[in-house]
């Protein structure tokens, strides 16, 4: 794939014509540049390139020292910010999840309820970071047709993509450690039965246990393995017990969040998806919403309820007034 | 994949290396060139955040200091002029300016001049210059396509500009190929070898060290044809998916606007129909009416299976899995509401204007003989009530092109009687189509009766009969494309550029059709690279045709030349 670089040239010219160019720099061109967040514009010129290494969401004025800075990003970006942050912080701890998932599967002597509860602990604290991210993303929606609303719309769709693809990701490891943990306790007790009455004859149903004719040393084998499966079964109650009101109530946590950022979310290969419709698009939303807007704004002023709100606040202290009146002069 | 990729690839560059917030600012034709091959979600993932035209965010005045500016431009004059008022005034924090094709010095120094912020961090030329809609086929989406049409000497700097933009195109898709072509074209179009001579001094003379890429043994080839040795290809009607659509209906860089055909839901208004983006559609767009029928079925089959069993929720684990599988429902669920859409659409129209009857007779006309039977075929559906005049007018078209030189009386007798039928019919829309198109100006051999082997092919398939009356006709593209990989190319009708020459045959061809391509060529060519026969051909033109724009351009050229001869 072809290319040519034409900065140097372009470089080569600007410089010799600032030379060239008498020096009337003086006054401010700060003024038709200024920050929207308000504070002082700052402007640092630099012919560096900038090719710093990538990181997500950094906003330009905070960081670069050799950068190009004029005025500060408007205060949204910190929310934004934020949310990047807690996505990150909840991608992290998904991957902690995992390996105590697999700890929690493989065969241990211990019980196993450390483990339970370190997942419980992760799995809420993901949870939460997700509901948190999503309420401050409600946040970043923008009031008022401009461009920088269109900017905080994007924004949100692109938070918004991020957060479901977590949400499902976290349901996915959920479910597939469920599956695995049931799977696996009752394989444990096949092997052990199985185990037990090899040593015995063929296999018989329960009805017939006891028609068996075991040895001792077969039976208190066999009792023993019954308790154990007992015991087994009385455990996966209990982890299902608590983690199965957790699971459901988590589940409809994530679903009330999945349906929520749906709304955001583009789904690709639609018309929504493609960057000229889009554009299109913005020119007439930014319309309608102003215009939204303005009747939102008459309908308020106009409120019956203030009205009648106000009446009767006026009522009460009239009366009020005449109450005290009364009791005074009589 | 090649045209494609080579467009994303290029955009992505763009964007990789700048961190930070970004708006990118395109113009009316570098929003279709990225819309194609980028969508909306791939640029948010790459925090572009601000998608705007050139032109109108110029008028807007607010200062968006931390979001950085990454502007892909064709370097015209409008947009260097657009550029030298943002850069004066600048309201981004860093601009970024790539251009998709060579800037002139004069340009850059006017750049230079309005730089007095330093807002400019880079000037580059990435070289994407046309309209990748599918793996093997670009369009330049020129408006003024009709030009081709007119001698030289009507608008000067009209068609100046027509070739001009045509050049462009072509080189950027051999800089984006990295390759330096052998240039061939159709002896009998003056066009075709004006912009032969235009894109070889380019080549050679003009940026020669640009385009010095390293060289194969074989050079590949770049063969300019006219849309006008081959005018029965677009008026034809259309049976294979992806050409049907655009002759019933119209695609428009991979967009379909339903909007006219009423009483949709508001997201089946306007669809999009890309092979790249949606399975379904790559693997049906080269099939026939008949058999997307079938695989829409099956389809939706499918679907109503998954959507019972979504329904069917009793469980906690039955809803747990509805969760998860929910954003692929929703997924498949507008993809058959929009192909079901698509195909009842055309149902309806095919059904209005009885396009199996005509099409049966537009096909006969195209591909078998019979100047007699024609004839009266021909008649016979021009005193039919229920054939509409578009489909008059095809139907008389495609019997002059073909019986030009037989019978002129009954020729003359199918021109009265449209023109006594269709009031809005324009005289001498014909005449004006044989004049540009007839059989003297035309270098191949259309309908297969100039040579004797042709004529004897023609005999042999009409004996053993065909699969499908209805998409029997193979475009001429076809042959052409034959005799390139069999290195029988005719230097007689299709000479090289200067002392270009070719020893062997090619394996990378680009075909680019002066005034336009249409679906058909497209499938012809995608088939034939499918095929594996060594060759790879790769197709574009400066519009995509179906049979209306066809005819608006051909009244347009008409209208002009008219004038013209009035004012001369």
């Amino acid at each position: 794939m072809a290319t040519r670089n034409r900065t140097l040239i372009f470089r080569k010219y600007r410089d010799a014509l600032k030379s060239v160019r008498v020096p009337t720099s003086s006054s401010p061109s700060t003024s038709s540049v200024g920050g929207v967040g308000g504070g002082g514009p700052v402007i640092e010129l630099a012919s560096t390139s900038l090719l710093n290494p990538n990181r997500k969401y950094a906003p330009l004025s905070t960081e670069d020292p050799g950068a190009f800075t004029v005025g500060l990003p408007p205060a949204w970006v910190d929310v934004s910010e934020e949310i990047a942050a807690n996505v990150q912080r909840a991608r992290m701890k998904m991957v902690e999840l995992a390996k105590a998932h697999a700890k929690a599967l493989m065969p241990s002597f211990g019980d196993g309820k450390e483990d339970q509860r370190t997942i419980e602990g992760l799995t809420q604290e993901i949870t939460g970071l997700l509901r948190k991210s999503e309420k401050q993303l409600k946040r970043l929606a923008a009031a008022g047709p401009s461009e920088d609303s269109n900017v905080r719309k994007n924004v949100q769709r692109s938070l918004a993509t991020d957060l479901q693809n977590l949400s499902m990701e976290l349901r996915k490891k959920q479910s597939t450690y469920l599956k695995r943990l049931r799977q696996q306790n009752e394989g444990q007790d096949g092997d052990d039965l199985e185990m037990n009455l090899n040593g015995g004859r063929s296999i018989i149903d329960d009805d017939n246990l006891d028609d068996m004719v075991f040895n001792e040393h077969q039976m208190a084998k066999l009792k023993k393995s019954e308790a154990f499966t007992v015991e087994r079964e009385r455990e996966i109650q209990q982890a299902s017990k608590c983690s199965w009101p957790f699971v459901v109530e988590s589940v409809n946590e994530l679903a009330q969040i999945m349906k929520d950022l749906s709304v955001l979310v583009i789904d690709q290969g639609t018309i929504v998806d493609r960057i000229d419709y889009n554009i299109q698009n913005v020119a007439t939303t930014v319309e309608e919403g102003l215009k939204q807007l303005q009747k939102a704004e008459r309908t308020q002023k106009r409120g019956g309820m203030v009205m009648c709100a106000t009446v009767l606040v006026i009522m009460c202290a009239v009366m009020l007034i005449l109450l005290i009146l009364k009791t005074i002069l009589f | 994949m090649v045209l494609v990729s080579a467009a994303r690839d290029y955009v992505n560059r763009m964007l990789q290396d700048i961190s930070g917030m970004k708006v990118l600012i395109l113009d009316s034709q570098t929003v279709s060139i990225v819309s194609v091959v980028y969508s909306q979600s791939e640029l948010l993932q790459k925090e572009v955040f601000l998608v705007e035209l050139v032109d109108s965010i110029s008028k807007s005045k607010e200062s968006m200091s931390h979001l950085k500016a990454v502007y892909f431009l064709r370097p015209t004059l409008e947009n260097i002029q657009h550029l030298r008022r943002q850069l004066a005034n600048p309201r981004f924090g860093e601009s970024h300016l790539f251009f998709s094709n060579m800037l002139k010095d004069t340009q850059i120094h006017i750049l230079a001049d309005s730089d007095e912020q330093e807002v400019v961090q880079q000037v580059q030329e990435y070289y994407a210059d046309f309209v990748a809609i599918d793996p093997y086929h670009f369009t330049l989406n020129i408006p003024s396509n009709h030009m081709y049409m007119l001698p030289a000497v009507v608008d000067p700097p009209g068609l100046q500009q027509f070739c001009d933009r045509i050049v462009d195109g072509i080189s950027t898709v051999f800089l984006a190929l990295k390759r330096r072509p052998v240039i061939r074209y159709q002896r009998t179009s003056d066009i075709a070898k004006r912009i032969a001579q235009e894109t070889s001094k380019l080549m050679y003379q003009q940026e020669s060290g640009l385009f010095d890429f390293r060289r194969t043994e074989i050079s590949p080839l770049l063969l300019i044809v006219d849309r006008r040795d081959d005018p029965v290809t677009p008026l034809l009607n259309q049976w294979t998916y992806q050409a049907m659509v655009h002759e019933l209906i119209g695609i428009h860089d991979n967009k379909v606007d339903l909007s006219s055909t009423g009483k949709l839901p508001k997201d089946q208004q306007e669809v999009v129909l890309s092979s790249e983006q949606d399975a379904f559609f790559k693997a049906n767009m080269y099939e026939n009416f008949g058999d997307i029928g079938m695989s829409i079925k099956r389809m939706v089959d499918d679907f109503q299976q998954v959507a019972k069993s979504n329904q069917n929720i009793q469980t906690i684990e039955d809803m747990a899995k509805f969760v998860d599988s929910y954003p692929e429902y929703r997924k498949m669920h507008g993809n058959v509401s929009k192909h079901v859409t698509l195909v009842t659409e055309m149902s309806k129209i095919v059904g209005e204007r009885r396009l199996m009857l005509i099409s049966e007779r537009e096909q006969d006309l195209a591909c078998n003989g019979g100047q007699v039977a024609a004839f009266e075929a021909v008649t016979n559906l021009l005193n039919n009530e229920s054939v509409s005049d578009i489909d008059r007018l095809h139907l008389v078209m495609l019997y002059a092109l073909r019986y030009e030189k037989e019978s002129p009386v009954q020729l003359m007798q199918l021109f009265n009687k449209l023109a006594s039928q269709s009031p809005k019919y324009k005289p001498g829309l014909v005449q004006f189509l044989l004049k540009q198109a007839g059989v003297d100006k035309r270098t191949g051999d259309l309908y297969g009766n100039r040579d004797l082997l042709n004529i004897a092919r023609n005999m042999a398939r009409g004996l053993k009969g065909v699969e499908n009356v209805y998409t029997q006709h193979q475009p001429l593209l076809f042959q052409t494309m034959e005799s390139i990989i069999k290195g029988r190319l005719r230097d007689v009708d299709y000479p090289f550029v200067g002392n270009h020459f070719q020893q062997g045959r090619p394996q990378d061809v680009v075909i680019f059709i002066v005034g336009g391509t249409t679906y058909e060529e497209s499938r012809s060519v995608a088939l034939q690279n499918a095929s594996n026969s060594g060759t790879r051909f790769i197709l574009g033109g400066s519009v995509v045709l179906n049979s209306k724009r066809f005819l608006k351009d051909l009244e347009e050229a008409q209208r002009i030349a008219k004038y013209s001869t009035n004012v001369v």
